[in-house]
């Protein structure tokens, strides 16, 4: 049975002491908002699924170096936001490797034409949720991250920045390219239309 | 002034308070810039009303199903123990364990000078630590490959053989390895990784050799079997707890 009233820092201390079904309120608290930065980074939600599962895994498991001061909503998210982007990235990877691979170069056309939804298809499917979603995927995996927190989840650049392990000058430059990239990209798609 | 950049509008539109007066002043006298601010402001308006599928608790309820099972309890006996010691003890624990360190480390050196010279070849043999590592670095590359291939499969219809045919063949690929490892799992004593690999074996094989292929039948009731031994998130628990012991390992100068 989990118990909702307890706050956050309660329900982990009672982990720590043992009662694992504290966690159950944690998990059941946050996992609708873990889930929406999923989403939003992987634009998958399969991914979006799986990136959930993780992050509340990597957290249980790293709960004793949980800092008691902070704030455990932004701590599990953070680690939401790490795992997403993680997922990002090895999807890119396996692209570009299922690619040079070329076990059959026919089909590997079809996948990676598939992958990267050309202009042409767009145009045919008429629908501009694909045309963002197609420029979106253009980004590379850190500099989606950053847009999708700074305009999606409005966090701020020493958010962002902390969510990435990086600095925040390299964090908002991140931004800009992501602005640019997109812009241009829309640009693009528009002329097609 | 000077037309605003690009990212002087950006920033602008994303953090309006740390613009400058004179910035500001600037913008608002200068058709040039203001359309220009208006053109970003449209374009990225355009991105906030992307789709997002909605999850509420119940979906929070549905996660916390799926993982409690695998979540083992903090053991706090243990601390509690040893925080009810007494310094001194810990401190004459810690000295005897110097001590015997201290003799075994002499005794060893002292062995070593009385074997014969080296083989060559146990020279360049690896050492025990860097091949116990290397072991651990391709163990988590199977499990992470592993763990894609079950998630396609968990998504997988059937209908395609575009999305079938890659499934075969990642799965004839892992089945080499698999065998390899869990053959090496056996000698250790690690029940969890045993079992993961054998359910693993069995999973990798059938996707390796279905008769007739994979089709829409023969997925559903591998994703059937594969929910049943909640195989995924068995691999997903392995791979991060694998993931964990390698980073927490010293690294070895490059070796790998």
């Amino acid at each position: 049975m989990l118990r909702m009233g307890k706050n956050d820092h309660a329900a982990v201390q009672a982990v720590l002491r043992g009662d694992k079904e504290a966690y159950g309120a944690l998990v059941v608290r946050h996992s609708p908002r873990l889930f929406r930065v999923a989403f939003r980074i992987t634009g998958n939600e399969a991914d979006a699924d799986d990136v959930v599962q993780d992050a509340l895994l990597r957290g249980y498991r790293k709960l004793e170096g949980f800092q008691a001061k902070a704030d455990f909503g932004t701590w599990i998210y953070r680690i939401a936001v790490n795992c997403a982007l993680d997922r990002i990235k090895q999807r890119k990877r396996d692209d570009v490797g299922r690619v040079a691979e070329g076990s059959d170069p026919e089909q590997d056309e079809v996948q990676a034409a598939d992958s990267a939804a050309g202009p042409e298809r767009l145009v045919l499917s008429g629908e501009m949720g694909a045309l963002q979603a197609a420029a979106l995927r253009s980004l590379t995996a850190d500099e989606r991250t950053a847009f999708v927190l700074r305009h999606l989840e409005n966090r701020s650049i020493e958010e962002i920045a902390a969510a990435l392990g990086i600095a925040p000058n390299p964090a908002k430059q991140s931004v800009f390219r992501a602005v640019q990239k997109l812009r241009t990209r829309l640009a693009l798609l528009r002329v097609k239309i | 002034m000077s037309h605003w950049t690009e990212e002087e509008q950006i920033e602008h539109y994303y953090e309006p308070s740390e613009t400058s007066p004179a910035a500001r002043e600037h913008l608002e006298s200068c058709p040039q810039c203001a359309h220009r601010s208006a053109a970003l402001e449209q374009d990225l308006a355009e991105f906030r009303e992307t789709y997002t599928p909605f999850r509420d608790e119940l979906y929070g309820e549905q996660v916390w199903q799926r993982l409690a099972p695998q979540l083992p309890q903090y053991n706090v006996a243990q601390k509690r123990r040893w925080g009810a010691t007494a310094w001194w003890q810990v401190l004459s624990y810690a000295a005897v364990s110097a001590l015997l360190l201290l003799g075994a480390f002499h005794a060893g050196r002292q062995w070593e000078k009385r074997q014969q010279p080296p083989n060559p070849v146990a020279k360049t043999a690896p050492a025990p630590a860097v091949k116990e590592h290397l072991v651990v670095v391709v163990l988590s590359d199977h499990l992470d490959r592993s763990e894609r291939l079950l998630v396609e499969l968990k998504h997988a219809d059937g209908d395609s053989e575009q999305m079938a045919s890659p499934i075969r063949d990642e799965a004839r690929s892992l089945l080499a390895a698999n065998r390899v490892l869990n053959r090496d799992a056996a000698e250790t004593k690690d029940p969890a990784l045993k079992t993961a690999l054998n359910h693993l074996d069995r999973l990798l094989a059938q996707l390796a050799d279905e008769p007739g292929g994979l089709n829409t039948g023969t997925i559903a009731r591998l994703q059937h079997e594969m929910n049943a031994e909640g195989l995924l998130f068995e691999v997903r628990v392995l791979r991060s707890r694998i993931s964990d012991e390698q980073s927490a390992r010293p690294r070895t100068g490059g070796t790998i």
